[in-house]
C-alpha cells in the first residue's frame, strides 16, 4: 500500500514538471540542422537546447504537422531572420558569389600553374649552335 | 602587363580582407527593422498585477497605428543586461506614457521569477507573459534583451540588440515622435 502511495506521488510530481521537449521525430531534426540557433555561435537549431532552438523546433514539428513542406519551413524563418538564418545561403543574388568565388578562383590558381609549368618549345637549333660555338671560343 | 594583374588583384584581395575585419560579426540584421514591415499581431495574457488595469489578454493589434510603441522583450534569467535596462525602462514609460506605449514580453521565464524581477524594478507599464517565446521568433529575435521601436504607423521602425541606455532610447523615440 505505502508503495502503491509512493509511486503515485511520483507519478504525480513527474506529470507537474513542465517535462523535457517531446521527442520529436527526425524530419523536424533534419530541418534544424540546416537551420541556425539564432543565440548560438556556430551551433544549428537541432543541436542547441537554448530556448529559442527549442522552440524553432516546436514550430517546425507543429508546421511539418499541419503539412508545410521543407521550402515553406524554411521561407518561414528566412521571413523572420533573413537569409542569415540559413546555414546553405541561397544560390542565387548577392550570395550567389559565395558558391561561385571558390570555383573562380580554383580556376584562376589552374590557369597560373599551368602557364608556370607549361612545356617550354626548345631553343631552335642555330641558337643553341651559336651557344656552342661561343662556349668553345676562347675569352676573349 | 602580368605584373599589373597580379598586381591588381593582391590590392583587391587586401582591400576585402580590409571590408572584412571592418565588419562588426556581432551585428545582426532585423529584417523587420529594415523592410519597416508592419509590427506582427499576437495576443499574449498579461501577468497578474497588469489585469486590473489592461485585462486578461493584450492584443497588439488594438493598439497599433495609435501610438508608436516600445516593444521590450526580457527574462529574469537575464543578468545583468535586463537588469540594467528595466529602471531605464521605466524611468521612459513615465516620461512619455502620454504619448508612447511600452510593453514588456517575458520570453521564455517561469511566472514567479518574472513576478519577482517586476517588483524589484516597479514596473508600470503592461507586461505580458510569453513562455514559449513564440512571439520572439515572428520578431526575429536573436535573444533577451531586445527591444523593438515600433512607429505611431503600426511598422517596426528599429531593433536594438542587448541592453538599452536612456540615451539610445531617448534617440528613436524623438525620431519616431511626431
Amino acid at each position: 500500500m505505502r508503495l502503491l502511495l509512493l509511486l503515485l506521488a511520483l507519478s504525480l510530481t513527474a506529470l507537474a514538471q513542465e517535462g523535457p521537449p517531446p521527442d520529436l521525430p527526425p524530419e523536424v531534426f533534419r530541418i534544424a540542422r540546416e537551420l541556425r540557433c539564432p543565440v548560438c555561435q556556430g551551433e544549428s537549431a537541432a543541436e542547441s537546447n537554448s530556448g529559442v532552438a527549442v522552440e524553432m523546433r516546436r514550430i517546425i514539428a507543429e508546421m511539418l504537422e499541419e503539412g508545410k513542406t521543407e521550402a515553406e519551413i524554411k521561407a518561414f524563418f528566412v521571413e523572420r531572420y533573413g537569409d542569415w538564418i540559413l546555414y546553405e545561403p541561397p544560390r542565387q543574388g548577392v550570395t550567389l558569389w559565395v558558391w561561385v568565388l571558390p570555383v573562380a578562383g580554383l580556376l584562376v590558381l589552374g590557369l597560373g600553374l599551368f602557364a608556370y609549368f607549361r612545356p617550354r618549345r626548345p631553343l631552335p637549333m642555330e641558337l643553341l649552335e651559336e651557344a656552342e660555338r661561343r662556349l668553345k671560343e676562347p675569352p676573349a | 602587363m602580368k605584373g599589373w594583374f597580379w598586381l591588381l588583384l593582391v590590392a583587391f584581395l587586401a582591400g576585402l580582407f580590409w571590408w572584412g575585419m571592418q565588419r562588426n560579426p556581432r551585428e545582426l540584421p532585423s529584417v523587420l527593422a529594415k523592410e519597416r514591415r508592419p509590427a506582427p499581431g499576437f495576443t499574449l495574457p498579461l501577468l497578474p498585477p497588469y489585469r486590473a488595469e489592461w485585462g486578461e489578454a493584450f492584443r497588439l493589434e488594438d493598439h497599433l497605428g495609435k501610438k508608436p510603441i516600445v516593444l521590450n522583450f526580457w527574462a529574469s534569467w537575464c543578468y545583468p543586461a535586463c537588469y540594467e535596462e528595466a529602471p531605464v525602462l521605466e524611468a521612459a514609460w513615465r516620461r512619455h506614457r502620454e504619448r508612447v506605449l511600452f510593453l514588456g514580453v517575458n520570453t521564455q521565464d517561469k511566472e514567479p521569477e518574472a513576478l519577482r524581477f517586476i517588483a524589484q524594478f516597479g514596473l508600470t507599464f503592461p507586461q505580458v507573459f510569453d513562455p514559449r517565446g513564440r512571439v520572439g521568433v515572428d520578431y526575429g529575435m536573436y535573444g533577451v534583451p531586445e527591444t523593438f521601436f515600433i512607429d505611431g504607423e503600426g511598422r517596426v521602425y528599429a531593433r536594438h540588440a542587448g541592453a538599452i541606455d536612456e540615451a539610445t532610447l531617448e534617440k528613436y523615440l524623438k525620431e519616431m515622435l511626431p
